[in-house]
Formats: C-alpha cells, sequence, structure tokens
C-alpha cells in the first residue's frame, strides 16, 4: 500500500531474553481507524509504544508518512512525534498545572504556534469535548472521564496526524467510559486517523474501520469488525471472543 | 549574677553587622546550594555517565567529614596550591557546598516521586528532556522535597556561625569578639540565641508561604 500514512514492516521489541512483540506488519491508510485488541501480556501496548518510539524497537521500521524511523534515529524521531499524539492509561495531565496551561505548554515551548492563538485552539478544543469551563481548573479538580477528555484534545492541540490510544478508558470508573469513548468517536468521524487498543469491543464493532487481534507479540488475525467478531477465522481469535464476548 | 539589658542595647550595632554578615552569606549559601542541588540531582536523575559517579563522591565526600574541616580545607587548605579565597567567599563557599551535598539529596528524592508518566506524556508531546526537567519534573518534586530543603536551609544558617573560626565577622565571632573583652557571656550568648531562633522562624515561615502556594494545584484531592 502506498498511500499508507503509517507503514510497519516486521517491527520486533525485546526486553533481555524475552521478545515481547515478534516481527508485526501493519499498514494504515490516512483516515483509517485501527482498533487493536488481545489478551493482556500480547505485546498490544508494547506495540503501540513503539509506534511513536516511547519504546525503542529491537528490530524492523516504521515509516510514518513517508519518515522511517529505525531503531537509534533520534532527529527522525524527533520530527515522527510531532506528527503523533499518544493518550494513555493514566491521562498523565501535568499535576501543578491548569488544564490551560497543559494544553498550550508544548504548542508554545516547541514554536508551533503564539500564546494567544494556542490559548484559542484550546479553548476550541475544550468547548468540542465540554469542558470549556474547566480551563482554569487543576487535574485533582476533574474527574477520570474529564481529565481523559482533556488529555485526548492536550494531544490534539498539537495538531497530530495519527493519534495513539493506550487503552484510554481501563482506569476510569464505568460511569465516564461512555464520555470519552463518545469524543472518540467524533474524532474518528472527523477523519482522524487512530489506533486504539482497548477492550470496550463495542467501541470496536461500532467505530473500527480494522479490528487486528493480538496475540504472543503478533498479529494473529485483521479483519473489519464485523467480519472478525461474526466469522473468526483462526481458532486462537474465537477463543479470545467466546471468553470476552461470553 | 544580673542580666545586663542596658549592656545588650549598647552593643545593637555590634549585633546588627554581625547579623547582616550572617544573613548575607546565608542567603549566598541557600541559593548556591539549591543551584548545586537543582544540577546535582538532575545528574542524578538523568543516570549521566561519569558526572553521576563524580556527584556521589562529592556528596558521600561532604555528608562523611566534619563542615569545620571542611571549612579548614577551603581556608588554609586551597591557598597553599593557589586558590586562596577572600574570608567572605570562603564561607560562601563552604556553605554552599556543605549544604550543596545534601540539596541534592533532598532534590533527587523528591524528583523520584514523579511519576514515569510524566516523562512519557512529556515524550509523545515532544517535549525536550531539558524542557521535561524544568517545567514537569522539578516543579512537582519541589512540592515534595520543600521540607527536606528547608530543614538544609535551617542547618545551613546555624551553621554559618562555625565561619567564626576563619575569623569572619558574623554573629558568632561579634559576640564572642564582646565577651573576650566584656566578659558579659550570658547576655550575649542569649541574645544571639533569640537572634538565631528569630532568623530561623522568618525562613520557615517564608517557605510555608511557598509551600501554601505549591500546594494550590493539589487541594482538591
Amino acid at each position: 500500500m502506498s498511500d499508507a500514512l503509517l507503514s510497519v514492516r516486521d517491527l520486533r521489541k525485546r526486553f533481555g531474553e524475552h521478545e515481547v512483540v515478534t516481527g508485526v506488519d501493519l499498514d494504515v491508510v490516512q483516515g483509517e481507524v485501527v482498533v487493536i485488541i488481545g489478551p493482556s501480556g500480547s505485546g498490544k501496548s508494547t506495540f503501540i509504544r513503539c509506534l511513536n518510539s516511547l519504546e525503542a524497537p529491537s528490530g524492523g521500521t516504521v515509516v510514518i508518512d513517508g519518515t522511517t524511523v529505525s531503531a537509534g534515529d533520534a532527529k527522525a524521531l524527533d520530527r515522527l512525534r510531532k506528527d503523533v499524539g499518544m493518550v494513555f492509561q493514566d491521562y498523565t495531565l501535568f499535576p501543578h498545572m491548569s488544564v490551560m496551561a497543559n494544553m498550550t505548554l508544548a504548542p508554545v515551548k516547541l514554536g508551533r504556534m503564539k500564546r494567544a492563538e494556542a490559548e484559542e485552539t484550546a479553548l476550541k478544543l475544550l468547548d468540542r469535548v465540554g469542558l470549556r469551563h474547566k480551563a482554569d481548573a487543576y487535574p485533582s479538580e476533574l474527574s477520570g472521564g474529564q481529565q481523559q477528555r482533556v488529555a485526548i484534545v492536550r494531544a490534539l492541540a498539537m495538531k497530530p496526524r495519527l493519534m495513539l490510544f493506550d487503552e484510554p478508558t481501563s482506569a476510569l470508573d464505568p460511569e465516564t467510559v461512555g464520555d470519552v469513548l463518545n469524543v472518540m468517536k467524533e474524532l474518528a468521524r472527523e477523519g482522524m486517523t487512530m489506533i486504539v487498543v482497548t477492550h470496550e469491543m463495542g467501541f470496536a464493532r461500532e467505530v473500527a474501520d480494522r479490528v487486528v487481534f493480538f496475540d504472543a507479540g503478533k498479529v494473529v488475525e485483521a479483519a473489519p469488525p464485523t467480519e472478525l467478531f461474526n466469522t473468526p477465522k483462526e481458532a486462537r481469535t474465537q477463543q479470545f471472543l467466546a471468553n470476552v464476548l461470553h | 549574677m544580673d542580666f545586663d539589658v542596658n549592656y545588650l542595647i549598647e552593643q545593637w550595632p555590634a549585633l546588627l553587622d554581625g547579623v547582616l554578615m550572617t544573613l548575607q552569606v546565608s542567603l549566598l549559601a541557600i541559593g548556591f546550594s539549591l543551584l548545586i542541588g537543582v544540577v546535582g540531582g538532575a545528574i542524578r536523575l538523568f543516570r549521566l555517565p561519569l558526572l553521576s559517579q563524580i556527584v556521589v563522591l562529592y556528596v558521600e565526600l561532604i555528608r562523611n567529614t566534619p563542615i569545620l574541616v571542611q571549612l579548614f580545607f577551603i581556608f588554609y587548605g586551597l591557598p597553599a596550591v593557589g586558590l586562596g579565597l577572600s574570608l567572605y567567599w570562603s564561607g560562601v563557599l563552604c556553605l554552599s557546598l556543605w549544604a550543596g551535598a545534601y540539596q541534592i539529596e533532598n532534590i533527587r528524592g523528591g524528583l523520584a516521586t514523579v511519576e514515569r508518566g510524566m516523562l512519557e506524556a512529556s515524550r509523545a508531546l515532544s517535549l525536550r528532556p531539558t524542557q521535561y526537567f524544568c517545567l514537569i519534573a522539578l516543579p512537582i518534586a519541589v512540592r515534595t522535597s520543600l521540607p527536606a530543603s528547608l530543614n538544609t536551609a535551617i542547618s545551613l544558617l546555624k551553621n554559618s556561625s562555625y565561619l567564626q573560626a576563619i575569623g569572619l565577622a558574623e554573629l558568632t565571632f561579634v559576640a564572642v569578639d564582646r565577651i573576650a573583652t566584656d566578659f558579659r557571656a550570658i547576655e550575649m550568648f542569649s541574645a544571639i540565641c533569640v537572634i538565631y531562633l528569630s532568623l530561623v522562624a522568618v525562613l520557615a515561615l517564608l517557605t510555608g508561604r511557598l509551600s501554601a502556594y505549591l500546594q494550590r494545584p493539589f487541594q482538591h484531592q
């Protein structure tokens, strides 16, 4: 696929003797939403963390929009990270800064925007997730779901071309999961390219263009959601889905 | 035995000179020692090769030798290898190096409490390591390490009285010097005890203000 925004070839990550990601190929085109599911410890989080080099891959290549990132190339990495936003399981808002300061810090410090412009952008983004009135609040004043919505728009403030979500709802209490998923659905509708690691099968079914099933550091099966959930081909996928869907 | 208050009033100008010297030297040294603490703490945090080992060696050396020996080493020892400093700067250097070693440990302790997620979030936002350290890690760490840093600053202020041993005219030197001629030991030592207590109280008060300010974002938890 030549028009792929993200192209991963034979990606490997080893921790000591243990290889956690064991040769993954994946192409993601502009505007595509890819949801990665799989059992705990299957390497899906490690995989997604390799995509913006929070983990340095042990082997293989990641090409994002024509920029190849192979292990140890710091400059390519720098350029790449600015185009890739990431949302973590535990929000990771900076606790000593207001919501507004959290959102404007990176765009201003990296010279992407002037402060006034960054603040205007931040307010617009907060509006979209219904949190404009919390611009001056500190993270400790927000619920988990609110914090995660801020974390999402903080990443969007950098105007990324690709958004990575690493189990964004796993740490939330059930009541606020819906708010966060709605924001992500909205984002998908607007055409953002997204890779989402999640246990939310409902979200995968509804929003994903393609669902990727991970096990033992490998892609076992990848297909559109109706196909993967209704007629999975691999025995391992069938077994996993039988367990999570009851 | 009587306590002559008038004597103290009479000696006040001399005592005030001593206080001012103590304050000058201490405040400068508190500033320098915090600087040493931040730089040393960063070196330890990022585990910079070689520099990290040097910092460890420095901290151990300072913490395991008497401050008086360190002072004599600077004032009497260094001139022998052509590094002579004035009385004043010998005093500032000694206190800065002494407290700096403790501030490194204080700030390192604070940095250790900063969650790993903060570093990852900073990296995901493309912030540079120096931006992460100055804008994220250090402000979070300072809040945690403030009580320990204040203790070190208070110890520094009290330890400034060692500087009388090399003849710097700070508060204790003034008192001892007066006693040698006037034999009013109880008055003088009472007076400087009260003065030291007051200086420490002011320092603690200012730190309390700073602490309350840093606590603002967290008061809802």
